[in-house]
């Protein structure tokens, strides 16, 4: 047995007995919070759900149970719903903006007459004043054209998230009316033509006049939504900065732009794949004049916020898709069952059959994902919400896209015509895995910061093992060969005091495997890599992958446990869907887990790099042809 | 043990000899057959192998004048019985020695005796003098040289024949003629098969030769992942293109075409000759020449040498002294951007006090020789300084910082050396640099330009 097996047990033990700590002191927090939920709602909370997953922590009363709304909240938002809904069915023509690539007025203005465009805005400032979770609820609706979903998103989710989030009163009292009611439409004005995705190298301007009144504002945004109709713009921008050491530094600042400060150009709307009718453009700003009350938090404070806006955004996709999914399946399961071929109707075919299971196992768990973050973010105090914000982005814009694929195929050849709408929804949700961050850059964000807050908490471990400290290797075996004769993972899901229904029992022990396999693997992969794991995409790749479908699984146990336990309709359904995902998940994250295993047959990472240097050094397909010879 | 050995050898021998009477009979017959018709050398191959035309043989129909060499040559041999096959190609060719001048010889041969009586000779001569003809490359011209072998005769019938080394010395000559095509990286074809199965049999040697080439050859074939092209562009303007294309290993690297070849006639009727320019830079190089302390010169040095197969060019370069490591500066990033607690995209960097363990550190231990950057490179159709000036201020056009930055020629003397190396096949650059460079001096000749 050589060295480094040795430690690979250690590293292992020493983990299950984190696990148990934890657990012993978890069951006294869980139950201290639900006695004093109420006092515990109004003090700042420090838990985090997915980040404590990294250290094989299970902090279930994060996301157990399943977060509801009140009665009246849910009564309001029922009334809301129904014109929306009928708005969205009979006065939006789809088809009609898609192909004019354009969001006719009379349409706008129906959204405007439904206040859609101040959903998150106070009611003081004349919005709807919704929670997020009732903003993503609304966001199911207006998924259904992808146009207007991003129109509206880029308006509230993200152009006036500033000044509801980070805007002092004046500002508020300023823009948020106007913004609320879609008579002035705002914009976010983040990228760059030389930065994409790195928004770190913005390279637009603010320098403050000689008055000190005023910032004079320069530079090129693009890829605007809405960049062409706003009138209102959250522009971020370097300015100077003397810190505290006396040193001159940029800094990134937030202003609130309006259009009508002048300087402001809007270059000709893109054409574009997919989401035609919303407005994406470049936006140029010369000389632009922005006075320093519109300095949106501190000067050069504007990173915070950009961030933060960003962060709280995501959640909704997950909603969204959850929405389209479900209309695809409203749409393709008539298709499916009226069409016949080879005298059996389609439906009646398991190839079929499968992407209809697909489909709703797909739309459950964006569903189940979305609402549960949009819960935890509706707590009272500073969420930490952002893994969770953007592992719905990523599951949700990945799985549309694969729902959304498969209804198209249900109808064959006339799925890829114009005449259904199916060829839409493809164009339209081709974006999701783009925008607000691509789903590559999220992954890398998903991991690296649970391995920062992993490693943060275990670096001292690791290295008193590094040292070969033979009490410590010594004290961890035997806990660990005490670990291998007890052999089950118990972080309380289930069981007496546990907080998921008796009939999810084998899926929550499949997910509880999961999350301290998880753990462990964490925990070695610190040790192998240490702070070089940055630049271990692939590694990084396959334990976002895992937290996601961690979470993912966790999103659906508490669902259909609160689900099961009020006696929800149809609720018997939702168990099978949690036991089929579970299962699904329990594999794929098996197999994860042991390619991130050291020496792992079945990794094929070094593999894959080198294909893809090999091909990235000549740029072009490397193999000669097949019908090439030599003699 | 010996004893039957003996015997056995004595077997064979019988054997051997009992063999040997029915095939030199039975290729006598057909040889005076031939000596009967009359015709040409056309027909002569069309009868004895059906399916073998040596496109050689029958494409090239001797002119007058060859005819009457031909002639001469014959009437030579018969008055001389002692005369080397050098001898006659070297006749053969007096004034000019090209491929229809080495077929016609092989021709000759061939015709002369029907017998082909000292072929092995014959062959191993015109191998020998293949490079001075010029014909060294060409698969047609062993393919003819092979065809001087006369056919089945060598080719073993029995098992005891199969056995031992049937005709070695032609078998030799055989492997010898495949050997020389492979020296020059050439290739034998169906051919070639077709004759040395017709001449030595299926198993031979040289068949083995021919089957070993052909199982290396194709692997070898693309063995070298920068191929150079057998013909080099004539053009010195698309010539250094290639060359300098394949120095700069950046695929961005753009070529700019400073100047093209020109002669022009001045007012005094002298020419002037304006030699092409050519040069390289990648948008990396501009970077970091846009980034060059201004106060540090950068020098233009050269020629150096590249050899594309038997050619030598040159090129020269625009480069600086490596920046000393108190001078650098590194680029800072705002910790706030790039630090772990970032979520507006993805941390690019995590902060921890853990290294990577050495389990897992599969980065080999590299001394790094810290060099100068190379900012551009060119080639030119001289190699002085007022030449390689005008590429510095093409390149001021992209790069104006190079403007206030002091240049320094240093240019070696010249490729004198390299091109008695070089030999025939020198390019017209080559010239013209010899001729130009030498009122350099011969060490670095410094002068600061500006």
């Amino acid at each position: 047995m050589n060295v480094n097996k040795l430690f690979g047990l250690t590293r292992s033990v020493s983990f299950g007995r984190n696990v148990f700590a934890t657990r012993v002191a978890q069951k006294g927090d869980c139950v201290h919070h639900f006695r004093s939920r109420r006092f515990i709602r109004s003090s700042a909370r420090s838990l985090t759900y997915a980040k404590d997953l990294f250290l094989g922590k299970v902090n279930k009363a994060e996301v157990f149970p399943f977060p509801e709304i009140s009665k009246e909240e849910l009564e309001e938002l029922n009334q809301l719903v129904q014109p929306v809904e009928k708005f969205f069915n009979e006065d939006v023509d789809s088809k009609k903006i898609d192909h004019e690539a354009v969001i006719p007025p009379e349409t706008l203005n129906g959204l405007k007459e439904l206040g859609l465009f101040g959903i998150q805005v106070p009611e003081e400032y004349g919005g709807l004043g919704l929670s997020n979770t009732m903003y993503a609820r609304l966001g199911e609706i207006t998924s259904l054209d992808g146009a207007i979903a991003v129109t509206l998103a880029a308006h509230q989710a993200i152009g006036l998230k500033g000044i509801l989030i980070a805007g002092n009163d004046a500002q508020k009292a300023k823009y948020l009316p106007k913004l609320a009611t879609g008579e002035h439409i705002a914009a976010f004005c983040l990228t760059e033509p030389g930065s994409g995705s790195d928004a770190a190298s913005i390279q637009t301007r603010a320098t403050l006049t000689e008055d000190g009144k005023h910032f004079l504002l320069n530079g090129t945004k693009f890829w605007i939504s809405n960049g062409g109709w706003a009138d209102i713009m959250t522009v971020f921008a370097r300015t100077e900065v003397v810190d505290k050491d006396g040193e001159k530094k940029d800094k990134i600042t937030a202003f609130i732009v309006e259009r009508a400060f002048g300087g402001v150009t809007s270059g000709k709307p893109e054409d574009k794949l997919g989401i035609r009718g919303s407005n994406t453009c470049e936006v140029t700003f010369e000389d632009t004049k922005v006075p320093v009350e519109n300095v949106i938090g501190e000067v050069g404070g504007g990173f915070k916020v950009a961030m933060n806006i960003l962060n709280n955004g995501r959640f909704s996709m997950g909603s969204a898709g959850a929405g389209m999914i479900k209309r695809l399946i409203e749409l393709t399961s008539e298709y499916a069952g009226t069409r016949k071929q080879f005298n059996r109707s389609l439906s009646e075919f398991g190839m079929i059959q499968d992407k209809f299971a697909t489909m709703a196992l797909n739309a459950f768990v964006m569903e189940s994902m979305a609402y549960l973050t949009a819960g935890m973010m509706d707590r009272p105090g500073v969420p930490d919400c952002s893994l969770e914000a953007a592992m719905v982005k990523v599951f949700s814009s990945e799985g549309s896209w694969i729902c959304v694929s498969e209804a198209l195929q249900v109808l064959g050849g006339l799925g890829f015509t114009k005449n259904y709408p199916y060829e839409r929804y493809l164009r339209d949700c081709r974006i999701l895995q783009i925008f607000e961050g691509t789903n590559e850059i999220l992954r890398m964000y998903i991991a690296l910061t649970g391995m920062q807050y992993a490693g943060k908490i275990l670096t001292g471990k690791i290295k008193e093992m590094k040292k070969g400290n033979v009490g410590v290797v010594f004290e961890i075996l035997g806990k660990k060969l005490k670990d291998s004769v007890v052999k089950t993972v118990d972080f309380g899901l289930t069981g007496k005091d546990g907080v998921v229904h008796p009939s999810l029992t084998e899926s929550a022990k499949m997910f509880e495997q999961n999350a301290a396999h998880f753990g462990s693997t964490v925990e070695s992969l610190l040790y192998r890599y240490g702070k070089t794991i940055v630049e271990e995409q692939l590694v990084l790749k396959k334990v976002a992958d895992v937290l996601i479908n961690l979470y993912a699984m966790t999103a659906v146990l508490s669902r259909t446990s609160r689900s099961i336990s009020i006696g929800l309709r149809n609720h018997d359904h939702e168990v099978l869907l949690t036991n089929t995902f579970c299962k699904d998940a329990h594999f794929k994250n098996n197999f994860l887990l042991t390619q991130l295993q050291k020496n792992s047959p079945e990794n094929n990472d070094a593999n894959i790099k080198k294909i893809a240097q090999e091909v990235i050094a000549k740029r072009a397909y490397v193999c000669s042809h097949p019908l090439d010879r030599t003699f | 043990m010996n004893a039957p050995r003996h015997l056995l050898r004595i077997q064979c021998i019988g054997c051997v000899a009992c063999f040997l009477g029915k095939p030199v009979k039975r290729l006598v017959l057909p040889a005076r057959a031939h000596l009967q018709t009359p015709g040409s050398q056309h027909n002569y191959g069309q009868l004895l192998r059906p399916f073998h035309h040596s496109a050689v043989c029958s494409t090239s129909r001797p002119s007058q004048t060859q005819l009457e060499n031909t002639a001469d040559d014959e009437t030579l041999n018969k008055g001389k019985s002692l005369v080397t096959h050098d001898d006659l190609f070297e006749r053969a060719a007096r004034d000019s020695k090209t491929k229809a001048d080495f077929n016609r010889v092989v021709d000759v041969f061939s015709k002369k005796d029907i017998r082909r009586r000292g072929h092995v000779e014959f062959i191993y001569a015109a191998l020998k003098k293949m490079p001075e003809f010029g014909v060294e490359q060409d698969i047609t011209v062993y393919n003819k040289l092979l065809d001087v072998f006369p056919k089945e005769v060598f080719v073993p019938r029995n098992f005891i024949q199969r056995m031992f080394n049937h005709y070695p010395r032609q078998q030799e000559c055989g492997v010898q003629l495949l050997e020389q095509m492979e020296n020059y990286g050439l290739m034998p074809n169906v051919e070639t098969k077709v004759l040395l199965a017709q001449i030595f049999g299926e198993k031979s040697h040289p068949m083995r030769k021919y089957q070993r080439i052909m199982y290396w050859f194709p692997k070898f074939k693309h063995a070298n992942p920068f191929p150079v092209p057998h013909v080099l562009p004539s053009d010195p303007v698309e010539l250094a293109r290639f060359s300098l294309t394949r120095i700069a290993d950046d695929l961005d690297a753009k070529i700019t075409i400073y100047q093209y070849p020109s002669t022009d006639i001045t007012e005094t009727g002298e020419e002037v000759m304006r030699p092409h320019i050519v040069g390289i830079q990648s948008p990396d190089q501009r970077s970091l020449l846009a980034k060059h302390n201004p106060r540090k010169p950068v020098f233009v040095e050269g020629p150096f040498p590249l050899w594309l197969r038997k050619t030598c060019v040159h090129y020269y370069l625009l480069r600086a002294d490596p920046i000393p490591p108190e001078e650098k500066v590194e680029e800072e990033f705002d910790p706030e951007m790039i630090g772990p607690e970032q979520s507006l995209f993805y941390p690019q960097r995590v902060e921890l006090d853990l290294e990577r363990d050495m389990g897992d550190d599969f980065s080999f231990i590299v001394d790094d020789v810290e060099e100068g950057p190379v900012y551009a490179m060119c080639m030119a159709g001289q190699g002085d300084q007022a030449t390689l000036s005008q590429w510095i201020s093409g390149l001021q056009e992209t790069c104006p910082i190079l403007g206030q930055i002091p240049t320094v020629f240093r240019l070696d003397s010249g490729p004198r050396e390299l091109q008695t190396s070089s030999g025939a096949q020198q390019t017209p650059e080559q010239e013209v640099e010899t001729e130009q460079i030498i009122e350099e001096e011969p060490l670095l000749s410094q002068r600061v330009k500006q």
